[in-house]
């Protein structure tokens, strides 16, 4: 299948970014729409698409806006998670830079659906163009009367807000993004079956919907076209429906957001990011660095739908997509990956705290040379006391790359360990590897 | 939420085969306890809110589905967060189970330095006794350990081993949930995750000992306690602390006769399981070399060292010539069986009335203004709760804590009235910061924003307080359908104490609150004293009288009973006076005061940790006290004196012990029936009030008194 641009479409366009040309390509028309209906059948109209969250689990969206209170008690919150921050994916930078009012105008959707007060766009801290970005355009739908006060006529009132995260890839989790919102430490809250869910008491205890600036952003288009629209596109894939943007990088000639169609297949988005650059294709890690890196007949095999790649052994996630070539060392890649999650672990949870700290110890004695064959099953245990173990989801996600590279490629970490260097060498890897890097012995 | 209401308030769970029923929404980590089995922890705690952090209560967690089977859980689950529901199956030891809690102890000892020989917990330490039962045998990491400060001064008290800290966040969370005074965070995250204050400052709290105790390892320890014994070394027994009023239940430990440390012991009528710094620390003096051991009698410019028969030779000749010219004065350290057989010496011995234990300004005659008539843990359980006069966090400091906790766990309207900053404000539902010298208009004000009548003018009183006219009416409105008394006696301090105690009383009257009047005792036994009725007959003498009397030398002798009156007094002048005039003086003290300058007899007493007996705290709980350690030199306990003197004076048989004291409190003050020392064990025996008529409204002058300009 080709590149199917919907949220995208108009990413190009440098006019698309203010509220005017906006809604000069039909902006604001949703929102408008959705006004006019009756909130439950904005929910249901959700419903019919079967829109499922973008941002790494996804959970269909409509059950989270239908948790919330219809006989209103307490104010209700709309949060939008845009502490994009696993790595390899960039689609909701792209998305709040160049369509932000896309964003905005399914969050407000969201707010006369689940009668919604106010509204918060928590950006990760590094994202300060994005912020100016989302900001400018809210400041333009206040203007435009899409916010604040008796909003088109309604009587209904909504505000939304930006905040700036300070750099914490946990507070990307939903509920240590709430805690990081009220002022506490980046530290992820209880969950359901242990508290109630965020759609009963989220931030500050009160109803809050929270999903991800990609899933917002897809609001506008269902409400135009209608939900039984929306859920023709990924209509061959068993429960996945709609686009999805992949952030496709690596070693590939065209790095990029790719917008496709669910059922299109891994190996037409390499195709769309113009093939392997430097060599031929190794690995995948399709959904962002937490999910199991797939080798080079899984990624060929593949087709993308959040079914789909779980059967191929991996996840769809947040959508990093990272295509490796031949070139790359394994060994060197999960080490990477493991340091990112050690240094990046909030500190609550035992498993996760003392786990990822001693996986990136072990791997950094193996890339250094110092690897022992025990270290293999050492690790494959350590991922186990982590997986399902810990507080929240970092902790599975630091366990599943290391789980999946040494289940897919166990003869690198034999043979790094056994000969002490890395299976793959020559000027390309030489290149690309990390200091220190151990003498090849010829 | 009206369905919920409707649910039956019980549900029906499986753990390992076996069907209970528990009340909704009870931990499984409790739940377990009810067929006697443990799941192992190190986060939670009973009395924090539960946060799973970590991992060690792991257990295998299903529902019963309609058709009969069970579906379990994809993922283990923390018993310490997941509340009981219907249906549920749980399995706390599966092999599943066994698995993941070695797992935990595993992750959690890779970075832990196995210092355990010489480490203050090792011996009581949860994590050696969890890894005994549930942990790895060995070791696989073969990294560097974590190295942090091994040593970190916290405060001059708690001193911080980073290295040994498992990031429980027990001590964390103690400050913010029940100290309340949010000293201690984490700094840092993942693996350099640490404990500590913010920007490095002292921990500074009022409460900062509990969390040595609480903490499941030996990062947290006793700057004091450090290295000075193991605990299987130590011998311990239960105590009672006597540093204020409350009487906080403690465990001794001592070692070779002398106090090593002191920890909290649980009784959840009084302390729960918690201590103020000033009981866990303030103990030292028990070593002190101030304590007086031996008997002194003066000759001439010097006290020389006696013998108890000279003394009680001199003691009975002066106070007998002094006739009905003589009187005693107590502290609050003196037990119930010291005051009541001191007060039998003096009535029946010397046939004097001249006996007090009160050394407040202001000595109303009114039985009715000195009522306690609400229990410290009702306190928690009272919707609005009046904290006034003084700062109660360093007055009553555990009672503070059960305030604290009525706000924090049943959001209880407190207001604060204090003339200073104090901790209370924190969480007050109004704070009314008054100038001082004020309260008498500001108990007015309140008064008529309450009741529309009586007291003082609003605006007026504003002015004159310093606290807003609507400051005033949003505590009065909060108050006004009644309200629960926390105040001290030391408001009879002021000058015009009477009148501001009277306005309470009004206050509590007009709301229709006065079975809720509180006025607390403020010292450890002052209570026990008051119900012993220590206190001068019609033709006796109060302690004003009695320090006027001595001082213009129409008393003769004088005997102090734990007592340094130019400390407790607020007229030194008088008191100097006083002590130099009197002819003859006896101080009868555990430990050297400043009075002994003056003595004529000095008699060593025994401190609390020596002597049999029992203390009566401030909402009249009798609790007993056991001698731990044996007594310096040759102390003896108080009322063993007394008997003695008063078998020597009048042939009367003396108790030899203090239960046989207990027994004579019992036949003369029918209310200490119940507290006789075979119902002392546990939690202690709350004696009833006097018996009083209703409360009657008192004329009250609602005027401010003069402050000096320099106080502040």
């Amino acid at each position: 299948m080709p590149e199917t641009r919907l949220l995208l479409k108009h990413s190009g366009d440098a006019a698309y970014r203010s509220i005017q040309g906006y809604m000069d390509k039909g902006g604001y028309a949703g929102l408008k729409k959705a006004l006019s209906m009756d909130r439950q059948a904005v929910i249901d109209e959700i419903k019919a698409s079967g829109l499922r969250g973008r941002g790494g689990a996804g959970f269909p969206t409509w059950i989270k806006w239908n948790g919330i209170e219809k006989e209103k008690t307490k104010p209700h919150y709309i949060l939008c998670n845009a502490d994009e921050g696993e790595p390899g994916t960039f689609k909701d930078k792209e998305l709040m830079e160049n369509t932000p009012h896309l964003m905005i105008e399914g969050m407000i959707i969201a707010g006369w659906a689940t009668q919604g007060d106010v509204g918060y766009v928590y950006i990760r801290g590094e994202f300060v163009d994005c912020a100016r970005a989302v900001k400018k355009a809210i400041d333009e739908a206040y203007e435009a009367g899409f916010l604040g006060k008796n909003i088109q006529g309604t009587g209904w009132n909504f505000d939304m807000y930006v905040h700036l995260g300070a750099g914490s890839y946990e507070c990307g989790e939903e509920s240590a993004l709430m805690s990081s919102l009220m002022g506490e430490r980046g530290m992820p809250r209880l969950k359901f079956p242990h508290a109630p869910l965020p759609t009963v008491a989220g931030l500050w205890d009160c109803p809050t919907v929270i999903n991800n600036v990609e899933t917002y952003a897809c609001a506008p288009y269902i409400l135009v076209n209608g939900g039984e629209w929306y859920a023709t596109l990924g209509a061959s894939t068993k429960n996945s429906r709609g686009t999805k943007i992949f952030s496709v990088s690596g070693h590939v000639n065209r790095p990029g957001n790719y917008e496709i169609e669910f059922g299109t297949t891994l190996a037409e988005l390499l195709e769309m990011a113009g093939g392997m650059k430097g060599g031929t294709l190794k690995a995948c890690v399709p959904g962002g660095s937490s999910v199991p890196i797939l080798n080079a007949e899984q990624t060929m095999n593949a087709v993308i739908g959040y079914e789909e790649m779980v059967d191929a052994g991996s996840m769809v996630g947040s959508g990093g997509c990272m295509f490796l070539n031949e070139h790359t060392c394994i060994v060197t890649f999960i080490w990477r990956t493991a340091l990112f999650y050690a240094r990046e672990s909030c500190g609550k949870c035992t498993p996760c705290r003392e786990g990822t700290a001693w996986m990136e110890q072990i791997l950094d004695r193996i890339r250094k040379g110092g690897g022992r064959m025990e270290d293999i099953e050492l690790l494959k245990e350590i991922c186990s006391q982590i997986d399902g173990r810990s507080f929240c989801g970092l902790g599975d996600a630091a366990a599943w790359p290391v789980a999946g590279a040494l289940k897919v490629f166990p003869e690198e970490f034999e043979y790094f360990i056994r000969h002490g260097h890395s299976i793959v060498d020559g000027p390309e890897y030489r290149r690309m590897a990390p200091e220190p890097l151990t003498p090849a012995k010829v | 939420m009206a369905a919920a209401a409707n649910e039956p308030q019980s549900v029906i769970l499986t753990i390992n085969d076996i069907e209970i029923e528990v009340p909704r929404g009870e931990l499984i980590v409790e739940s377990v306890k009810r067929i006697g089995l443990e799941i192992p922890i190190f986060c939670y705690h009973s009395r924090m809110k539960p946060v799973g952090m970590c991992r060690m209560c792991l257990v295998d967690v299903g529902f019963k589905q309609p058709d009969g089977s069970v579906r379990m859980m994809p993922k283990p689950q923390a018993g310490c967060t997941l509340p009981a529901d219907n249906n549920m199956v749980v399995y706390t030891d599966t092999e599943k189970v066994r698995r993941d809690r070695k797992g935990v102890l595993e992750f959690l000892l890779i970075n832990h330095p196995l210092d355990c020989p010489i480490c203050d917990r090792g011996g009581e330490c949860p994590l050696q006794n969890n890894t005994i039962f549930y942990g790895p045998s060995t070791t696989r990491y073969v990294e560097i350990k974590r190295h942090l400060p091994k040593a970190f001064p916290l405060s001059k008290y708690v001193t911080l081993d980073l290295e040994r800290c498992i990031q429980c966040g027990r001590c964390v969370r103690f400050t913010e949930e029940i100290s309340g005074d949010s000293q201690l965070a984490f700094r840092f995250r993942g693996a350099m995750m640490q404990p500590s204050t913010f920007e490095l400052t002292d921990f500074e709290s009022r409460f900062s000992g509990n969390v040595i105790e609480i903490c499941p390892v030996g990062a947290l320890t006793s700057a004091e306690y450090r290295f000075r014994a193991r605990p299987w070394d130590l011998q311990t027994k239960p105590s009672i602390c006597l540093e204020c009023s409350n009487g906080c239940n403690t465990w001794f430990d001592y070692r070779v006769a002398s106090l090593v440390r002191i920890n909290g012991r649980t009784n959840e009528a009084v302390n729960e399981e918690w201590t103020c710094d000033k009981g866990k620390f303030g103990q030292n003096y028990l070593n002190s070399p101030d304590r007086l051991t031996e008997v002194f009698v003066r000759d001439g410019d010097k006290l020389i060292e006696s013998n108890w028969a000279t003394a009680f030779q001199q003691v009975s000749v002066a106070f007998q010539s002094a006739g009905s010219k003589c009187a005693a004065l107590v502290g609050g350290k003196a037990s119930n069986e010291d005051i009541f057989m001191l007060k039998r010496l003096f009535t029946e011995a010397f046939g004097s009335n001249n006996l007090d234990h009160r050394w407040t300004r202001c000595l109303p005659k009114s039985d009715a203004l000195y009522r306690v008539a609400t229990s410290i843990a009702d306190f928690e359980n009272e919707p609005v709760i009046f904290v006034f006069g003084n700062n109660i966090a360093e007055e009553q400091p555990i009672l503070f804590l059960r305030i604290r906790k009525a706000w924090f766990r049943n959001d209880a309207k407190v207001i604060v009235a204090c003339p200073e900053a104090c901790e209370a404000d924190t969480f007050a539902h109004t704070s009314l910061r008054y100038r001082p010298g004020t309260e008498a208009v500001l108990l007015g004000a309140i008064h008529r924003a309450a009741t529309g009548a009586g007291g003082v003018d609003i605006a007026e009183a504003s002015s004159i307080t310093g606290v807003g006219e609507e400051a005033i009416r949003r505590a009065a409105d909060a108050m006004k359908s009644g309200f629960a008394l926390a105040a001290s006696r030391s408001l009879l301090d002021l000058r015009n104490g009477e009148h501001v105690v009277g306005a309470l009383s009004n206050l509590t009257i007009a709301c229709n609150s006065s079975e809720k009047y509180n006025l607390f005792a403020t010292s450890a036994n002052e209570e026990g004293a008051r119900q012993i009725e220590f206190m001068p007959s019609a033709e006796g003498k109060n302690t004003r009288e009695i320090l006027e009397a001595c001082a213009s030398g129409e008393m003769k002798a004088l005997w102090l009973l734990e007592c340094d009156p130019l400390s407790l007094s607020h007229d030194n002048e008088l008191v100097t006076k006083a002590l130099e005039t009197v002819e003859f003086l006896v101080v009868q003290n555990h430990i050297k005061s400043e009075c002994v300058q003056f003595a004529s007899v000095l008699l060593p007493a025994c401190a609390f940790s020596e002597k049999d007996g029992t203390y009566t705290n401030l909402e009249r709980r009798v609790q007993r006290i056991k001698p731990i350690i044996a007594a310096k030199g040759s102390a003896k306990p108080a009322w063993k004196s007394f008997g003695e003197l008063l078998l020597r004076m009048k042939g009367d048989p003396p108790p030899f012990h203090a239960h046989e004291v207990m027994q004579l409190i019992a036949a003369s003050h029918q209310k200490f029936q119940s507290a006789i020392y075979e119902n002392l064990e546990g939690e202690g025996v709350v004696i009833p009030a006097n018996q009083s008529t209703e409360p009657q409204a008192v004329d009250v002058e609602y005027t401010a008194m003069e402050v000096p300009s320099n106080t502040p």
